[in-house]
């Protein structure tokens, strides 16, 4: 099983081809996780299979595949490992736990700009300015698009941080928009 | 003549149903938003429905159904109107596109591509419409005869498949599904109420997800990879042109969208993804038959014609395993499994007979989709032409937070939103290990439904293996599996296979 891409950079370390070792590894590491996590229940008879058979056998080919892998890492030609990016992971990952965690308490009012700002910083272009700008537009529009449009009930303002005023200027809007919305939604919905 | 009667007054129940006031206004407003977010470089079709599931929650089951199936023909075409203006293929099957279309956008001949794509893909989608309601009634029949063994069987076959079309090595995609399979066991065993690999966690005692795995592997992890490669967008500046193709274009590409529209339903029909061979084959096929083939590759008009009939073809002829024996060919489907659920619709053989109003109503509507796409489209590609010059920097993290939000809303649940974080570092990695996402989706819908069905079949057969043998029908499949697995193994094959794809990149 030798796969040679030409052109591609060719390690002569111990390792021929680092790519399909890491991947073997990998394979290697979910195989152990899923052996652990299933090894308590009962393999049952053929006639009634029970729990743990699926698991447990899955779990032995997907090692069984990252051994092949590793051993073809070992002995064949192929790629290297790309690098990994740092940034990248971190910050958009990072903005979807932020948002995991403030959207229940804080609502979209504050999760929503804060996944878009955080998330942001992985891209090295970000603008200071246009950011906290666009930010708050985004998440309006979606406030406005998934709370008021389609009714999902997100957690917009649980926390009460929108000013009285606002809040009431924008529900006196809201009544005019909504009898239009609700005329033509008549004619579409039903 | 029975047949063919069956045959129209199946569709006109259908069309009954589709063309009501309200299921036309949910099909066009899904068409319009699909292409919307399938339009945006990096979001295929796959993270533009998962975006866009909490959209149809508010709907009854055939609205919600024609509007899910509206944005999934919309992100199709968005992720084709991307190929030929961008130079980025939205998913595999734009790929093709990209050689051809987007060398007519440097020629000035965006609009042309754009407008003999959607012509073509409105073309197959009639044939491919057809062919659905033709085969759906003997098809269903058929796997009302398949016992359980059969079932099992048949979805090896079609994990086989996905492990011959998939990229790279055949241990790597065999490995990647069989971690799908894996992460399908995860949460509460149906039939003995087990926890199963849930370390004691109970937000996963109810299984994982589709939707979140889907996300995480195919929103969050495509937006890593693309910050990572900071390619200049390339999207044409020269002016998009005549949409309408001209008479000379017309003779051109009438018989590749033929051919194409063929090759590309036969293919759909296939279990495993047989899909994203059809703009494959008809690109190879049309630059055979080309009396001048160097012109492939600078903008031949029928490099776009007829891959982009057989990508539309393969779309729609992919419902037909799902509808009829419930079993997703590909990770798109395999989505659309997860959806139908959440409607509280089981896909499978029952629907045809049990709500016929639903199941006619959504094939008719494929027909209008389709129809919607091309009077939508052709009008709207200014608009679309701006979108694609957003620049990243403020699209990605829109697409972060339409995730966010689309995820929480699932379930209203903030830890769905964090599983789907680590399974985009997941699928991160997977990417970095070269190990495809897509296989891993396909086998984590299918473990559920063959754990279930091989549990059956040996209860039925009380418990010998032989069942799988004895049975002519799984014994047949299982074959043919064995046939695929050694032929991909074949050093000779391999290669032919690996040429294939690096043609297309």
């Amino acid at each position: 099983m030798t796969d040679t891409p030409t052109g591609r950079p060719v390690n002569n370390g111990i390792l021929k081809s680092p790519l399909d070792f890491g991947s073997g590894l990998f394979l290697i590491g979910i195989a152990l996780l899923g052996f652990v996590g299933g090894f308590g229940l009962p393999f049952g008879q053929l006639s009634g299979i029970g729990s743990g058979l699926m698991p447990k056998s899955v779990a032995v080919l997907v090692g069984a595949f990252g051994l092949l892998l590793v051993a073809q890492g070992l002995f064949s030609q192929g790629d290297v490992l790309e690098a990994w990016s740092i940034r990248g992971p971190v910050f958009v990952l990072g903005g979807v736990l932020v948002f995991a965690f403030t959207i229940r308490s804080l609502g979209l009012v504050v999760a929503g700009p804060l996944a878009v700002m955080v998330s942001s910083l992985a891209d090295r272009d970000t603008r200071l300015v246009e950011l906290p700008i666009f930010a708050v537009i985004l998440t309006l529009a979606c406030g406005l698009l998934f709370k008021e449009l389609l009714n999902l009930p997100i957690p917009f303002d649980p926390a009460g941080l929108i000013p009285d005023p606002v809040f009431r200027a924008y529900l006196g809007a809201k009544g005019g928009v909504s009898q239009l919305f609700m005329s033509v939604k008549s004619m579409i919905v039903r | 003549m029975g047949a063919l009667a069956d045959l129209f007054g199946n569709l006109s129940l259908g069309m009954s149903v589709a063309l009501s006031l309200k299921n036309v206004g949910l099909c066009f407003l899904g068409c319009l938003i699909g292409t919307l977010v399938g339009v945006l470089p990096g979001v295929g079709p796959i993270a533009t429905i998962t975006m866009l599931l909490p959209i149809t929650f508010g709907l009854d089951p055939i609205g919600a159904l024609i509007m899910l199936a509206g944005i999934y023909y919309g992100a199709q075409y968005g992720g084709s109107t991307t190929a030929i203006l961008v130079n980025i293929p939205g998913e595999a099957t734009s790929v093709v596109t990209t050689l051809d279309g987007h060398q007519m956008a440097k020629q000035g001949r965006a609009g042309v591509a754009l407008g003999i794509a959607a012509i073509g893909s409105f073309f197959a989608g009639c044939v491919a419409t057809i062919i659905i309601a033709a085969l759906a009634a003997p098809l269903t029949a058929m796997a009302l005869l398949f016992g359980p063994a059969d079932y099992f069987s048949l979805m090896v076959l079609g994990l086989m498949f996905a492990v011959v079309l998939a990229r790279g090595s055949v241990a790597k995609a065999m490995a990647v599904i069989l971690v799908g399979i894996l992460l399908s066991t995860v949460g509460t065993d149906l039939e003995s109420g087990e926890e199963r690999l849930t370390f004691g966690w109970s937000e996963i005692a109810d299984g994982l997800d589709v939707a979140v795995l889907a996300m995480g592997m195919f929103g969050f992890a495509e937006i890593l990879r693309n910050l990572e490669t900071t390619q200049a967008r390339d999207v044409v500046h020269a002016a998009i042109g005549n949409l309408l193709p001209n008479r000379k274009d017309f003779r051109e590409s009438a018989a590749p969208i033929v051919r194409g529209t063929l090759l590309g339903s036969l293919l759909g029909l296939l279990p495993g993804n047989g899909a994203v061979l059809g703009p494959f084959a008809s690109y190879t096929l049309e630059k055979k038959l080309a009396k001048d083939p160097s012109r492939f590759g600078r903008g031949a008009i029928e490099g776009v014609a007829g891959p982009e009939s057989a990508n539309n073809a393969g779309a729609q002829t992919a419902f037909i395993p799902l509808l009829t024996l419930g079993i997703p060919p590909n990770a798109v489907m395999a989505l659309m499994v997860g959806a139908m659920t959440i409607h509280g619709i089981v896909p499978g053989p029952q629907i045809m007979t049990k709500q016929p109003q639903l199941f006619w109503g959504m094939i008719a509507s494929m027909w209008i989709g389709n129809l919607m796409l091309l009077i939508i489209n052709l009008p709207l590609i200014g608009l679309w032409v701006r979108l694609l010059k957003v620049p990243y920097r403020l699209l990605f993290p829109a697409i972060v937070l339409l995730c966010c939000i689309g995820i929480y809303s699932i379930n209203n649940s903030p830890v769905e939103v964090l599983m789907t974080a680590g399974f985009g570092l997941f699928g991160y990695a997977l990417v970095k290990f070269g190990l495809e996402p897509a296989p891993l989706l396909l086998g984590f819908v299918l473990g559920r439904l063959m754990e279930e069905k091989l549990r059956q079949a040996l209860v039925i057969s009380r418990g010998t293996f032989m069942t799988f043998i004895d049975r002519p029908l799984s014994a047949g499949l299982l074959l043919l599996s064995l046939v695929l697995i050694v032929i991909a193994i074949l050093p000779s094959i391999r290669k032919g296979r690996e040429q294939a794809f690096q043609d297309a990149d």
